[in-house]
């Protein structure tokens, strides 16, 4: 397989030779494909969001 | 989003191929070819590393119901929480014990890894013995047959003092205890620990200038600290979580000043670092004090009620000009200024120190004199302040407590004949018996008269090699040392190896009791008459754990005995039965299937220990408090609300009187503020009344409802009847105490009764800055034995030679006498690392740990590594002062200060460049092995503990 | 929706490794991967900081843009998961990390990459949660249970945080204030002069 890697458009290195390219590379994530994780559902759930602050206050307060 | 690839992480620059540029522990590791962590792909596993077989064994499981048991870190002293996960009796998760007062949920890379024993992968697995040079399985029973016939042998020909009785800070209390009492039946004294080569020179400098030998505060009352100063210590790599606390005092404004020879991870994180020369801390510290007297920075009224001898240690102090402290140590006169600065403008200030003070020949020098810096500030009794002593294995400080140790009887009653009545009364044993289990001749003297081993202090452990190769003329016993027994303790944390391997072949019996083979299994040729018994841990066992701030925990079983293992208890019990005191070993102790009940150990404890008060934690209120630490405040450890409302966290000693008096534990030493009854407490009247024509009571201080407001000594039952405070006790208590005193009377009716009437038991006295009974009176400077600076001898020498200490001859000045320097112009010392502990057996057998430092090194400064040619990751030979060569890795870094070399000390199984790993029995090897940092390490031993001298001493190092 | 992250702060971070073997323990990582680990700059000389690193779930995860075979998948709180079975092991989301995380436990001699492994925010992967076959390839899966990264629950200063990037801000803004928002470390000032 390849990469799915979109070149963004440069104009000014068709203009110059001796040009250091501000050009980026962007990379955009294809569309996953593997298994599906019963946890994205779970982690919706705003009780589910709620007992994770919980957790976070029990355990890692600034004391 | 845009990616924009960057040339390189920061991180890469300092990976620099230039000697002496700054390099990472870990990149250096990596660089070596061993660390597999490092790199992004691991590269080829040895095949001893693969354990797939066993991951999946010790795995959770879904669908299974799991409990969650309470334990403590077996590991440092802080004494952190441990919450276990158990499935069906496997040990399957770990999980951060957030509600523990000490730990809060933290945990170092030791204790976020102590599930590992309960895989237990490189553990010794069942009895063996070493038969013509290869190791056989034995049973339990034969084992002990074999050792105890010996055993028998040689008590008969040679007396009991020929076997020694090696115990460990690794024990429970209650197995500490049982320990004791068990060598005591064998009709020796000779035993020791761990003790005696990490905190002695602690323990004996800091009892005698105030009463108690431990930290007099706590991890946690260090947040109300204004300024830390540690000395000698490194608590990032050492005790990791202790951090935690100093953080949180060092955020709202608190000064860490760290006082080192080695730019240590805690010197990292401190405000003001003062490098010293190793072995100079009573110079760095009487050069502190000279500013704090120059500028009259010291707590007068302070001194004038509670202190006794400053005028001497004034002289001593008015001698120790800035250029002189410069000249000793190599502080400048800013540094030193600003350090003691420090210490006086932010009072409360605490002092911590660990084993860079208290490993010298003048350790007990050293330790006086931070007490005295304490005294001078007015820092002692009170929170934020105090000596914040932290102790190193996870019960070091109660295997002290239990006195497993040379030179006493638990609760440091000594080994008078008054000692041994009061502990025979305890047992409920006929004194005449005890006495007759000993050997009845006698070696030598005190004050003219001949006295006997019953009442001579043992060989300490610094030196059980003396005892079994000097020559027996020399030795105040019947005869050398025969047999070793090795009970949970690592040989490669003493010094002098070369020697030790020696001693260990000219035995004639070799006993390793410890759920690892240890390197006394293969540091030695041997090929017979060695044994190795497996002994369960702490996490399959269960029972009390007295953490460095003197409180006492109680630990769950977390999972049974793996393999063949047995509790200690378990194998005390077999070998005093094999042995023929089973009957008096266990009089008033439940035994179940050869198991001694802990809980009726702990009770007869705390019908003895009344010195320390160890008498009012019985095992009821300790499981309370195991049950409810989630209610005790992380800044006082005091509970709010709850079953022990008031209460401290783990009863620290003093905590006096009967369980049922229900005292709430001293949470601060010396600390006035608070009545006695509910923590408060005064300097201990330990050394008399007077000296010199001058009191040595308290003058206008005393805690909080002290009736008599004043000074006064120690109670008796007669200072009870001039009190007028006699029928406070009851009749059973009258008769009970008639003619005892706080320390003997088994009703602890005298404690009670002065307790109530607001008294300390043990008196109110002042602390004695001049320790007159003490071959140094006040701490004086004295040169290392091996010393790198020879010009100072002559007006810093050592002691003279001395034909007996500890049953032993010590040499001082004869060693000093000739100078060393030359040939070996570096100084040698050594240190922990965060990973390992102790001589690391255990933690090495760890994959989880053991990946993560796979090599024993050197750190030696880039000038030093110049000078040599060796270049950062070159094999070299470090030569010890005595001649023993070690073959390590350079670690170039200027960590070390030029002509310093600095070896962590956890490594063994490589002796002088020969890998012994075939020797372990099989499938029993650490994961990772190395040179024992201490067989190069040499002779040399504190005047009044004989504490070992490993932190200074001299090598040479050339490239291998 | 919080977006879960970790943060650790440098001020308080002893290079102790609590975190890296909490993750051992936790996930029983073998020998030779490690998902987290400590790093050090300036060692031995003033101005020495250590830092742990690990998968930092990027919100714009370069390994899931770079990956031929896209099996990478975010949950809705920010956490960057990876379908083991899908991977190919071929390296290139190495080439793309910012932070070196993905791992490759190696299945011989000679270098045959494995399946790529890393952090997972102790959120396992897209298999039942907390199931055992889940445990056998991505590890513990916490989240699930309610609970948070055990690197963090178990740091030994409360150096390394996890969890909702608001709560773990909150905690150190208040540190950062109360500290006055400089290191007062020993030879600070002088650090970059030798």
């Amino acid at each position: 397989m390849y990469a799915r890697a979109i070149i963004t458009l440069a104009a000014a290195v068709m203009l110059t030779a001796c040009y250091e390219s501000t050009d980026v590379t962007v990379h955009k994530p294809g569309v996953y494909k593997g298994a599906r994780d019963p946890l994205l559902a779970k982690q919706r759930a705003p009780e589910q969001q709620q007992t994770l602050r919980e957790r976070f206050a029990l355990v890692q307060p600034d004391r | 989003m845009k990616l924009i690839r960057k040339k390189a992480a920061e991180v890469s620059s300092s990976r620099s191929r230039f000697a002496g540029e700054a390099i990472d522990r870990r990149t250096f590791l990596r660089r070596s070819g061993l660390a597999l962590g490092g790199a992004a792909v691991a590269t080829t596993l040895p095949p001893l590393m693969m354990r797939k077989a066993q991951a999946s064994m010790t795995a959770p499981k879904a669908g299974v119901d799991t409990k969650l048991v309470k334990s403590v870190c077996t590991h440092c002293a802080v004494g952190c929480g441990v919450y276990a996960e158990v499935q069906n009796g496997v040990w399957t998760g770990q999980e951060p014990a957030f509600d523990h007062p000490f730990s809060l949920g933290a945990h170092c890379a030791k204790g976020a890894s102590v599930r590992e024993h309960g895989h237990g992968e490189r553990r010794l697995k069942y009895p063996t013995k070493l038969v013509g040079g290869k190791w056989q399985k034995v049973s339990w029973d034969e084992a002990i047959n074999e050792i105890g016939d010996k055993m028998l042998e040689i008590r008969k020909t040679s007396g009991p003092d020929s076997v020694y009785w090696l115990g460990s800070a690794k024990f429970s209390n209650e197995q500490s205890y049982l320990f004791r009492k068990f060598y005591a039946m064998w009709g020796s004294n000779n035993g020791d620990h761990q003790a005696r080569i990490c905190h002695s020179t602690t323990v004996a400098g800091v009892a005698n200038t105030w009463g108690y030998g431990a930290m007099t505060n706590s991890m946690n009352d260090m947040r109300h600290s204004k300024a830390i100063m540690i000395v000698g210590g490194n608590p990032t790599e050492a005790h990791p979580v202790s951090m935690q606390h100093m953080f949180y005092a060092k955020e709202r404004g608190a000064k860490l000043i760290v006082v080192e020879p080695r730019f240590t991870r805690t010197a990292a994180h401190a405000d003001h670092y003062v490098r010293i020369r190793p072995g100079t801390d009573v110079a760095i510290t009487w050069g502190m004090l000279w500013h704090i007297f120059e500028n009259g920075w010291e707590d007068k009224e302070f001194i004038n009620q509670r202190v006794w001898g400053m005028d001497q240690i004034r002289e001593e102090v008015a001698k120790w000009t800035p250029a002189e402290v410069e000249k000793v140590t190599g502080a400048d006169e800013a540094t030193v200024k600003e350090a003691a600065r420090l210490m006086a403008e932010n009072r409360p200030s605490t002092h911590v120190w660990c084993m860079g003070g208290t490993q010298h020949t003048i350790g007990n020098n050293n330790t006086r004199s931070y007490c005295v810096l304490q005294l001078a500030l007015g820092n002692m009794g009170t929170s934020g302040g105090g000596t914040n002593i932290f102790r190193g294995h996870d019960n070091v400080q109660g295997a002290t407590d239990m006195c497993v140790l040379s030179h006493s009887l638990p609760g440091y009653y000594g080994l008078s004949a008054g000692a041994w009545k009061h502990w025979s009364r305890v047992w409920d044993v006929d004194y005449d018996w005890v006495q007759s289990r000993f050997d009845q001749g006698s070696y030598e003297k005190s004050k003219g008269k001949p006295v006997k081993p019953m009442n001579t202090k043992g060989f300490p452990v610094s030196r059980w090699i003396d005892g079994v190769l000097e020559d027996k003329a020399n030795i105040a016993q019947k005869d050398n040392l025969r047999a070793m027994v090795f009970w949970g303790h690592a040989p490669n944390s003493q010094t002098r190896g070369l020697e030790m391997k020696k001693a260990m072949e000219k035995l004639d019996l070799l006993v390793i009791i410890d759920p690892y083979p240890t390197a006394s299994a293969v540091m030695h040729d041997r090929s017979d008459g060695v044994y190795l018994l497996p002994a369960a841990t702490q996490f399959e066992t269960y029972g009390s754990v007295t953490a460095s701030n003197r409180n006492l925990q109680w630990r769950d079983k977390v999972i049974e005995p793996l393999f063949e293992s047995l509790p200690d208890q378990t194998i005390m019990y077999k070998f005093a039965k094999k042995l023929g005191f089973a009957e008096q070993f266990t009089k008033h102790i439940k035994v179940n299937d050869d198991e001694p009940l802990i809980e009726d150990a702990t009770r007869e404890f705390n019908r003895g220990m009344w010195t320390i008060g160890y008498t009012g934690q019985s095992p009821e209120r300790l499981k309370a408090h195991q049950k409810n630490w989630h209610t005790f405040n992380p800044n006082t450890l005091q509970a709010e609300g709850g079953p022990v409302d008031g209460e401290y966290y783990g009863l620290p000693w003093p905590c006096w009187g009967t369980p049922e008096m229900k005292h709430p534990g001293t949470p601060i030493l010396y600390d006035t503020s608070k009545p006695v009854a509910k923590g408060g407490l005064n300097f201990r009247a330990r050394f008399g009344v007077e000296r010199n024509g001058e009191s040595l009571l308290a003058d206008g201080s005393y805690p909080v409802g002290n009736e008599i407001g004043d000074g006064h000594p120690e109670f008796s039952d007669k200072l009870l009847k001039e009190l007028g405070w006699w029928d406070d006790l009851s009749a059973d208590e009258q008769a009970a105490a008639e003619g005892r005193n706080w320390k003997t009377d088994l009703s602890g009716g005298i404690q009670r009764v002065a307790i109530k009437h607001g008294c300390a038991p043990f008196g109110n006295a002042r602390a004695r800055a001049v320790v007159w009974t003490f071959p140094d009176p006040v701490p004086i400077h004295r040169e290392p034995l091996y010393t790198s600076r020879y010009d100072l001898v002559a007006k810093y020498p050592t002691y003279e030679d001395r034909k007996s200490h500890y049953r032993l001859p010590v040499r001082y000045a004869s060693i000093q006498a000739k100078d060393y320097s030359k040939e070996y112009p570096l100084i040698l010392t050594s240190g922990r690392l965060v990973e390992y502990e102790g001589g690391g057996d255990e933690s090495r057998s760890n994959p989880w740990l053991a990946e993560l430092q796979q090599e024993m090194f050197a750190e030696i400064n880039p000038a030093d590594a110049n000078d040599h040619g060796i270049k950062d990751g070159q094999q070299i030979w470090v030569e010890g002062a005595e001649g023993a060569r070690l073959k390590v890795m350079a670690l170039v870094t200027r960590r070390v200060a030029k002509g310093v070399v600095w070896l962590p000390f956890h490594f063994a199984g490589h002796l002088q460049g020969e890998d012994r790993r075939a020797k372990y029995p099989s499938g029993a090897d650490p994961f990772v092995l190395g040179e024992a940092a201490n067989t190069a390490l040499t002779y040399g031993y504190d005047s009044v503990t004989q504490m070992q001298e490993s932190k200074c001493s001299l090598c040479k190092i050339e490239r291998a | 929706m919080a977006r879960m992250k970790f943060l650790c702060d440098a001020e308080r971070c002893i290079e102790c490794n609590a975190c890296v073997t909490a993750c051992k323990n936790e996930h029983e990582v073998p020998w030779g991967v490690n998902r987290r680990r400590v790093v050090v700059l300036n060692d031995g000389v003033p101005g020495e900081k250590s830092i742990s690193v690990a998968c930092m779930h990027c919100t714009d995860a370069p390994c899931a843009a770079v990956c031929p075979v896209d099996c990478f998948y975010t949950t809705d709180d920010g956490i960057v998961l990876h379908d083991k079975d899908l991977c190919i092991g071929c390296g290139y989301c190495f080439y793309a990390c910012p932070f070196g995380a993905p791992q490759y436990p190696q299945q011989s001699a000679f270098g045959v990459r494995g399946k790529m492994d890393k952090c997972t925010f102790c959120a396992g992967g897209p298999t039942a949660d907390n199931s055992d076959a889940e445990y056998a390839k991505y590890g513990r899966n916490r989240i699930a249970e309610g609970k948070l990264p055990l690197c963090a629950e178990m740091c030994s200063t409360k150096a390394l945080l996890a969890g909702d990037g608001d709560l773990v801000a909150d905690i150190y803004r208040q540190r950062v204030i109360r500290r006055g928002g400089r290191p007062q470390t020993w030879g600070w000032e002088t650090a970059y002069q030798s």
